[in-house]
């Protein structure tokens, strides 16, 4: 519980540039899959992630807010269980903004994987 | 901790300059997210006060969250995007509706005027007669 008391707390103990983006490629990355609501994406990050990456769970409602203002995702209202849900699903300009992100997660990804595995007075 | 209070938060999103539209929409979700956490733990076995509190935990800080939503320039209203053009754009808008404000007041109180317009037409009506029937008096005597 504590590790996922306040996002911005885990976020300034662990690195923030690192985290910048990821939040959005994740959400991206699974709402590709199938439409989802907000409680719904942040079981899923944990599930997807083995936990690995938590976040305070508020901090995915700007992502998904700005994401949908600037045309990457869509909402629709759906009656769930006597509960509005808000159900997001990807457009055709998030899924190009997805794979935009991805490729970019794995050109840093590789050259970061490649500074590590290189002597360190190379 | 102390329950969230999720009007206060809307208003706050507001002030930041998040167009209300978002703010509400925002604000009803995270209220749902923290019910369903609510709903969670309770279900594996907290007690309603525990409960509560580790919702709010799981939320995480809500002025981060309030910073988090004011960082997205999209979501802010055109005023709070573009300040300088609101300066000069505001007070011509406002030198520009002016002259309809008695059209508008007018619309808003037509019974009013409906009503003071009858009496001063009926007054009038009164008064001609009134004076017509001097003139006739006066030319037939």
């Amino acid at each position: 519980m504590a590790r996922l008391g306040k996002a911005g707390d885990l976020m300034a103990q662990s690195n923030p540039p690192f985290m910048s983006g990821v939040p959005e490629l994740l959400l991206l990355r699974l709402l590709n899959d199938q439409e989802m609501y907000g409680y719904e994406l942040v079981r899923s990050i944990k599930q997807a992630t083995d936990e690995a990456i938590t976040l305070g769970e508020g901090v995915i409602y700007p992502v998904l807010h700005g994401l949908e203002r600037n045309g990457s995702l869509k909402a629709k209202r759906k009656a769930v269980g006597g509960r509005t849900r808000v159900y997001y699903s990807l457009t055709r300009k998030g899924r190009d903004r997805l794979e935009k992100l991805r490729s970019d997660w794995h050109r840093i990804q590789s050259g970061i994987t490649s500074a590590l595995g290189a002597p360190a007075n190379a | 901790m102390r329950d969230l209070d999720f009007n206060a938060l809307a208003s706050e999103l507001i002030g930041n300059g998040i167009s209300p539209r978002h703010a509400h929409r925002t604000v009803n979700e995270l209220r749902d997210h923290y019910d369903d956490l609510v709903d969670a733990a309770v279900d594996a076995g907290a007690n309603s006060k525990r409960a509560r509190r580790h919702a709010a935990q799981q939320l995480g800080s809500m002025d981060d969250f309030v910073a988090a939503m004011a960082s997205q320039r999209e979501l802010k209203t055109w005023a709070f995007r573009y300040p300088r053009l609101a300066v000069v754009v505001y007070p011509l808008a406002c030198v520009a509706v002016l002259p309809a404000f008695p059209v508008f007041a007018g619309m808003a109180h037509r019974d009013l005027l409906t009503r003071w317009g009858t009496a001063l037409l009926a007054a009038g009506l009164i008064t001609a007669t009134m004076m017509l029937v001097l003139q006739l008096t006066i030319l037939l005597s």
